[in-house]
């Protein structure tokens, strides 16, 4: 079921898979570490927990992964389902309910759009996705309220399944899996960055009302060490390609982590709109899934970007697979 | 599981396929018949009460009520018989989109929000007062819940009684029979200038409890 055979064509996948793997099983020894250092068993507690939904997360993500492309894609696009869905109870757009459905189908279209590898189709869809949730709701002859919800989904639009879809369009590369292993290590190591290197120097705060617990310093940390990590891990995956000039590179590395923080605060100014802490409590220790993959979905279109300008993929699979002739 | 619950799409979803579904079943095995629909307001909210001999009460009810109504109920189950276990629970939330009343541990901030929610949402909810079904058949004295729901309100309550329904699927009977039922809505009452404390609680069951047998007069099973 492991298509064994393309991981191993593919360069990079198997000592980034070997990386995050030797992280989530070295972790328990840092944990174990500052618990003897004597935080109080609370902290403990709560660290044990974040790793536990690490181990769990990082398992629910590269199972589809190593499974396929197939997979892959399904697996992103029920991930931008949930995370939709999330977002409409955290939003209260679930109860403008022909809206919400069709964000909900727009989303559906897309991955059916990235699994045809049909990408006239995927582009094609925003915009006239857009129009549908627009005008969904018109018959209903209930003009209060409309802006709210036009609003609302077609941001939910956006985010769950242009942006996300973009993640998934990338499993139409042959080489895709030390790419998207890449994109998901740096942006998750970047928050990492950014708490850690916040911690250790203090300084001042980064946006008091927005994220009060971000720290400039922390930012350009995680910045310059993001970019460093990409530098060095995109190596071995675009060698060959368009994308191995040390220097796009590091461009790459820039845009990961600027916008990876950027989809941190995009989230908690949503949260601090609406007034909450976490948009779940789906995954023990971390809050809801959005609180995960917020960074990821600002990332994704402009790394697709970049790496397709650069000629650091071909999306050479066959396209139109399913609705072709 | 509580009275806050609020359907997304998936639950949406699946009540109205419960619904159809139920539509379906009640038309082709019990030939049902209804009496009174022109009593029923056309938008919510309104409040349903009936006699209950019989699990079938609620689907009957839900069946007679048009769409735009149907889709907006909320049955008031007993939390302690659907709500306990997980797998019921999310059968009782999903398919009959039912709301928890505790009957053992009432909770009284249930009442409150679910007031709310009658005016606010507004939603049309079903309830049977007289607290559980009736083993023999004979309709029990209305219990004084319905009191804390609609006294000092002006939601419009309208009287049912179901008829046919024990003798189709009483407590007990695992499987029902088919035969027939009829539902006959009575006219809506209002109880605004009922006191929102005990004495009108107990005001508001005893006079739904009247309108209900008087609309059972005649009929087979309960004597009025």
């Amino acid at each position: 079921m492991i298509d064994v055979a393309g991981i191993a064509v593919q360069p990079g996948t198997a000592w980034l898979l070997g990386s995050i793997v030797a992280a989530l099983l070295a972790a328990p020894a840092a944990i174990v570490v500052t618990g003897l250092r004597g935080r109080s068993p609370a902290v403990r507690r709560e660290l044990w927990q974040r790793y536990v939904s690490w181990l769990a997360i990082g398992g629910l993500v590269l199972t589809p992964l190593l499974v396929g492309r197939t997979a892959t894609i399904l697996a992103l696009g029920l991930l931008g389902l949930l995370c939709y869905r999330e977002y409409a109870r955290a939003t209260g757009l679930f109860r403008e309910r022909i809206t919400s459905a069709s964000v909900a189908l727009s989303i559906v279209a897309m991955t059916f759009a990235a699994l045809d590898h049909w990408y006239g189709l995927f582009v094609a869809l925003t915009p006239l996705c857009a129009a549908v949730i627009a005008v969904a709701s018109i018959p209903f002859d209930r003009p209060k309220g409309y802006i709210q919800r036009v609003g609302l989904g077609s941001f939910g639009l956006l985010l769950f399944g242009s942006a996300m879809g973009h993640l998934g369009y990338v499993a139409n590369d042959t080489g895709y899996r030390p790419i998207l292993l890449l994109v998901l290590l740096s942006v998750a190591l970047n928050d990492v960055f950014a708490y850690v290197v916040g911690k250790s120097l203090g300084g001042r705060k980064l946006l008091p009302a927005t994220s009060p617990n971000k720290t400039v310093s922390g930012s350009l940390g995680a910045l310059v060490l993001t970019a460093a990590f990409v530098t060095i891990a995109a190596e071995p995956v675009f060698v060959g390609t368009g994308m191995e000039p040390v220097a796009r590179r590091i461009g790459m590395g820039l845009v990961i982590g600027a916008l990876g923080q950027a989809g941190d605060l995009m989230l908690s100014s949503i949260k601090r709109d609406l007034g909450i802490k976490d948009t779940g409590v789906v995954i023990p220790g971390h809050g809801g899934l959005l609180d995960r993959c917020n960074s990821l979905l600002v990332v994704a279109p402009a790394v697709f970007h970049y790496v397709w300008y650069f000629d650091g993929f071909d999306l050479d699979l066959p396209r139109r697979l399913l609705t072709g002739s | 599981m509580n009275v806050r619950r609020e359907p997304g799409l998936v639950g949406f979803t699946l009540h109205v396929l419960a619904l159809a579904m139920g539509r379906v079943y009640m038309a082709g095995a019990h030939r049902l018949r209804v009496a009174g629909r022109e009593w029923l307001p056309s938008t919510p909210p309104l409040v349903l009460v009936a006699n209950h001999a019989s699990h079938l009460d609620a689907v009957a009810l839900a069946s007679v009520l048009p769409w735009r109504l149907a889709t907006r109920s909320y049955p008031l189950a007993a939390g302690d018989v659907f709500f306990d276990r997980l797998g019921r629970s999310i059968l009782a939330a999903f398919l009959v989109n039912a709301l928890p009343v505790w009957r053992r541990r009432p909770k009284p901030a249930d009442f409150a929000e679910l007031r709310a929610r009658l005016t606010e949402e507004p939603c049309a909810l079903i309830l049977f007062p007289e607290g559980s079904r009736a083993r023999d058949g004979r309709m029990q004295p209305f219990k004084a819940g319905v009191g804390m729901l609609v006294a000092g309100t002006s939601v419009p309550v309208l009287p049912c009684f179901i008829e046919g329904a024990f003798a189709a699927l009483p407590p007990g009977r695992r499987w029902p029979k088919p035969s027939p039922v009829r539902v006959r809505i009575g006219e809506p009452l209002l109880f605004a200038t009922f006191d929102n404390d005990k004495a009108g609680w107990i005001a508001t069951a005893g006079r739904l409890e009247s309108a209900v047998r008087a609309l059972a007069g005649g009929a087979t099973e309960d004597p009025p």
